[in-house]
């Protein structure tokens, strides 16, 4: 019997020796740098993404270095980025963040990306009490919770249906689109689909009369088999064609989507359209005059003079490369949250968490401003930019009209021939 | 003359799993450990319990499941739905949360009838719907956008002693189930059902009690865990990647051992803290390697490995071959 | 009535390609009982090999199948002699099978992540987008072509099984592997070749699921569970058991919609493969030898 315990209890005393002794402190008073603490999908699903969350937030951490330090309080001091790989998994990202707290005992913490993530790792840093900048994160449910240390940089994704829907009713009001136009409204189960639906349906709701939303329908990731929903689609008769997809869902729906010929006078996928890969797996003439919706685009470099810094810069760094949202939300909210610590004078948590929850400072989001308002739980709510993918192979913004580059072109001219 | 069944523990393992299980109670003090050590060695005994229960029917009845994930996250759910809409006690949601779980495990009676790989695939068959259909439940389980329970610090850092006496409990009774007349009758079953039956053990009367304990510990070990996350979301805690996480620390422990789960747990657990941090690209392979090994060249896992390396010592010069196992 | 028409299409197609990804399962447990469970890293690894030599050789993925057919064949043939052969044969085996298999599949997927990273990719070709009219609906030619090749495969099974030498070899085995020792039958030999089959057929479903859809080193699980329920649905042994289930569990999925959410018809398989499980183990067509 005592042979049996005693691979455990050897096990035990094996984990103890190696992960039990506490780390010693570092002394505030004279800190030699900032430490600042991150997660990000540097494999697993989300790799590609992580990696582009990190080139923003690395490029932000450079120019803090070229300037020879944050200021704080007087004092330049050397800013250090410590990023772990979460591996796209939520106990990973809970874990990381707790061992980034209270094992390498770093001073703030910025987010990692996708909303499950983001939603899961943000209560350690609430219940830590350490402030927690992210721009991964655009469900509006993780901002709900009462929160008080959490940031985040992404407007909700409701926002982005309602920013669609603007454009359409500019459409319609102009006779481009019939009313009442009727929707198909198709959303991928995930909290980012979900919000999505919820900006289309309140909208169509407000605006009774003008929509119809006939088919409603969650679809499961990564799905195979569109047919049957297509034909659903199909049968209804719809004017509108609102999805909300991720990549690979975008490029298997839309390819049967175009393989029934099916064409409707609108069509959008949420926040998908203008991605290279998309183009390349299913070829220009089938993206056309697809609408998009995105947080941020390079193209407001020329709207936005923080935009254009931006994308000078990261075009240095990275090789003559375009910048897409990934990257500009992550520098960006490694720049809220470096403005709100010198702005704060100091390294004390709730100081900066005390500046991060009135910040008001000049961004390259649309709009131009960023601020993290307390009665929307400290999500941003900056607009988003539609754009419309063109049989050139541009994608020009089409709305708002600030800062469009084109007019959007309604309806589909495709599905005239 | 009638012979006295032997005592389910010895005096001498039941002093030194009381002197561990006291150990552990007073390490965090003790040692004055770190809220991250802290918190991990809670995982910790969260995922021994989970490993622990899973082997009952894994290994004691050897009936493979890999849909356990679906008692885990029900468990989960219930606990947190319990939490959010009626605000009763953790310990007391955690308890509803085995409670359903275990009620529903009857319902997969009609599973139990099926043998070997065929029940592995049905399991894999419900666990799998049971995610389609948990995430479609919006009200139940919040949909996709799961369930955020209020943050509570002071009950994360209790959680460790309410996790070390679940896997300490777990622990003790894999052993009792071991060693005494069920767990006899659970080999019988194990061995050939049919000439179980024959010798009148009835296997789904004893199949179904043990899917009943070993749905509800795990159910038990996923309310703990809700309560550790303060966000669960149905994807992740359905999903298949957490039911194969049962079977691997089980098989990499020691399947059918009434304690090798214990030892998979903590490799898992070791495996997935320090290399993650080091070569994140590297865990799965690393788990597929593990599991190669492990089936092919020792069965019982990292407990077999251990028992021959102590036999190897034992048949040192001097000793009279007594291999106790 | 038109939409029915539609869906009927839709149906058949749908069962076109389960039939493709289940025969090399099929194949496999029906001879050798071994649930083979890195089918799924097989499938996935064709999708790569065949994106791989679209991508950097610009071969057609429908010319690059005999390819992909004989990588897999003999990544099956590794496979059973490396480590399949080394497990105990019979129920006790079971459970170990599955576990053993279940590490090469997330071997597999750890070499596809440190090789290919995991983005999604999918084969695009000029024809890719290209469909045909059939009866007032439009049909992607890729999958008229994925319908096409479960057909031959299917076809092409029962003749070698009934036909050849080797077939009736295997058919043997199948029935009993001990007996065949006795009468000179190499059953190892058949074994291995019978994995190998299997695994080519799982390559050649990847390959063709890459030109329909996504994949990242993640894909195969859905490939599996789906080939669980259309391989349990079929019975052991009959090819054209696992053809016909296919349809059976295709039809259900695409009609389902008319009385579920889109959402929910994804559980439909599963469900479909507990109650046969629980209702008729032996599947639909009853537990037939190879046929």
């Amino acid at each position: 019997m005592g042979m049996r315990l005693l691979p455990s209890v050897f096990s035990l005393a094996m984990l103890w020796a190696v992960g039990g002794c506490k780390p010693k402190a570092a002394q505030t008073a004279d800190r030699s740098e900032i430490l600042i603490g991150s997660t990000l999908p540097l494999t697993g699903s989300e790799a590609r993404i992580g990696g582009f969350f990190k080139e923003g937030y690395e490029l932000a951490f450079d120019e803090i270095a070229k300037q020879g330090g944050l200021d704080v309080g007087g004092k330049k001091l050397p800013v250090k980025l410590m990023l772990n790989d979460d591996t796209s998994n939520q106990a990973t990202a809970v874990n990381l963040a707790d061992k980034l707290i209270n094992s390498d005992k770093v001073d703030f913490l910025l987010g990692t990306y996708s909303t499950a993530l983001v939603e899961a790792q943000s209560t350690v840093a609430e219940q830590n009490k350490v402030p927690y900048v992210n721009g991964g994160g655009a469900a509006s449910e993780i901002y709900k919770r009462g929160y008080k240390y959490i940031f985040g940089a992404l407007s909700p994704v409701e926002l982005l249906g309602t920013t669609l829907m603007d454009w359409i009713d500019e459409q319609q009001k102009a006779g481009a689109l019939p009313r009442p136009a009727k929707i198909a409204l198709l959303w991928e189960n995930t909290a980012h689909g979900k919000d999505f639906r919820k900006g289309i349906s309140d909208f169509a709701a407000k605006n009774a009369g003008g929509y119809e939303i006939v088919v409603d329908e969650s679809f499961e990731l990564n799905g195979k088999d569109f047919s049957a929903l297509l034909g659903k689609v199909k049968a209804a008769g719809v004017d509108l064609f609102l999805a909300d997809a991720h990549l690979p869902d975008y490029i298997t729906l839309h390819r049967q989507y175009v393989d029934a010929r099916l064409c409707h006078k609108v069509v959008s996928y949420g926040a998908r359209g203008s991605e290279k890969s998309a183009i390349e797996a299913l070829g220009i003439e089938n993206v056309s005059y697809v609408l998009s919706g995105v947080w941020w685009s390079a193209q407001l470099a020329d709207t936005l003079p923080l935009a254009k810094k931006f994308v000078e810069a990261f075009k240095a760094k990275y090789a003559g490369r375009t910048p897409e949202w990934f990257q500009a939300l992550g520098y960006e909210a490694a720049r809220a949250l470096f403005t709100a610590i010198t702005q704060a004078g100091s390294l004390d948590r709730e100081a900066v968490r005390a500046k991060l929850a009135v910040l008001k400072m000049e961004s390259l989001l649309p709009g131009g401003t960023l601020e993290f308002p307390a009665d929307k739980g400290g999500e941003v709510q900056n607009l988003f930019v539609v754009q419309q993918n063109l049989p050139d192979g541009k994608a020009p913004i089409i709305f708002p009209k600030s800062v469009a580059k084109a007019v959007g072109v309604a309806p589909n001219p495709r599905c005239a021939q | 003359m009638t012979a006295r069944p032997p005592a389910l523990f010895s005096r001498r393992a039941s002093i030194g799993f009381l002197a561990v299980c006291a150990v552990l109670a007073v390490l965090p003090v003790a040692l004055d450990l770190s809220a991250y050590v802290h918190n991990q060695l809670t995982f910790l005994f969260i995922t021994i319990a989970g490993a622990l229960a899973w082997n009952w029917m894994g290994g004691f009845v050897g009936q493979v499941s890999f849909g356990h994930a679906a008692m885990f996250g029900l468990g989960a759910f219930v606990a947190g739905r319990l939490m959010l809409s009626f605000h009763l006690p953790p310990p007391l949601c955690w308890l509803g949360g085995a409670v359903v779980a275990g009620v529903l495990a009857l319902g997969a009676h009609p599973l139990l009838r099926l043998r070997g790989p065929y029940f592995s695939i049905a399991t894999i068959g419900v666990g799998e719907a049971a995610r389609v259909v948990f995430t479609y439940w919006e009200k139940f389980t919040g949909g996709s956008s799961g369930l955020s329970l209020p943050i509570d610090g002071d009950l994360k850092y209790q959680l460790y002693w309410w996790a070390l006496v679940l896997a300490a409990a777990v622990a003790a009774a894999s052993v009792a189930i071991r060693r005494s007349s069920l767990g006899l009758k659970l080999l019988a079953i194990k061995a050939d059902v049919d000439a179980a039956a024959d010798v009148g053990i009835s296997a789904t009367f004893y199949q179904d009690l043990i899917f009943v304990l070993s749905g509800a510990v795990v159910a038990l070990s996923g309310g703990l865990y809700a309560s550790f996350l303060s966000f669960i979301e149905p994807a992740d805690m359905f999903g298949f990647d957490r039911s194969i996480s049962f079977v691997l620390t089980a098989v990499i422990g020691g399947v059918g051992t009434a304690l090798g789960p214990v030892l998979g747990a903590v490799v898992f657990v070791i495996v997935k803290t320090y290399l993650l941090a080091s070569h994140p690209d590297l865990h799965l392979g690393l788990y597929g390697l593990l599991l190669i090994g492990v089936i092919l060249f020792e069965p019982l896992g990292l407990t077999g490995l251990f028992r021959r390396v102590m036999r190897g010592i034992r048949r040192a010069p001097g000793t009279a071959g007594q291999v106790k196992s | 009535m038109d939409r029915l028409l539609d869906m009927a299409l839709s149906a058949v197609l749908l069962a076109g390609l389960y039939a493709t990804m289940a025969y090399g399962l099929g194949l496999i447990y029906g001879v050798l009982r071994v649930v083979n469970l890195a089918h799924g890293g097989v499938i996935m690894g064709g999708a790569y090999l065949g994106w791989y030599l679209h991508d950097r050789l610009g071969i057609d993925p429908y010319l690059s199948i005999p390819i992909v057919l004989v990588a897999s064949f003999i990544v099956g043939v590794v496979m059973y002699q490396g480590l399949v052969r080394r497990l105990p044969r019979g129920p006790s085996g079971g459970p170990a099978s599955l576990l053993l298999l279940f590490g090469v599949w997330l071997v597999l997927r750890n070499i596809a992540y440190l090789v290919f990273t995991g983005d999604d990719r999918t084969i695009r070709t000029a024809y890719s987008s290209s469909s045909v009219e059939i009866a007032s609906s439009h049909v992607s030619v890729n999958r008229l072509v994925v319908l096409g090749l479960a057909v031959v495969i299917a076809v092409t099974l029962h003749l070698l099984l009934r036909r050849t030498q080797t077939g009736r070899a295997i058919r043997a085995v199948a029935q009993n592997a001990d007996s065949c020792t006795l009468v000179g039958i190499d059953v190892n030999r058949i074994y291995t070749l019978t994995f190998g089959i299997g695994s080519a057929l799982a390559g050649v479903a990847g390959v063709l699921l890459a030109t329909l859809f996504s994949f990242s080193p993640n894909s195969g699980s859905s490939e599996l569970l789906k080939s669980f329920v259309v391989v349990v649905l079929g019975g052991l042994g009959s090819v054209f058991g696992v053809a016909v289930a296919a349809l059976i569990v295709a039809t259900a999925e695409v009609f389902a919609i008319l009385v579920l959410p889109a959402y929910l018809t994804t559980a439909v398989g599963f469900i479909l493969l507990v109650l046969v499980l629980v209702l008729r183990p032996g599947g639909l067509f009853g537990t037939r030898v190879l046929s």
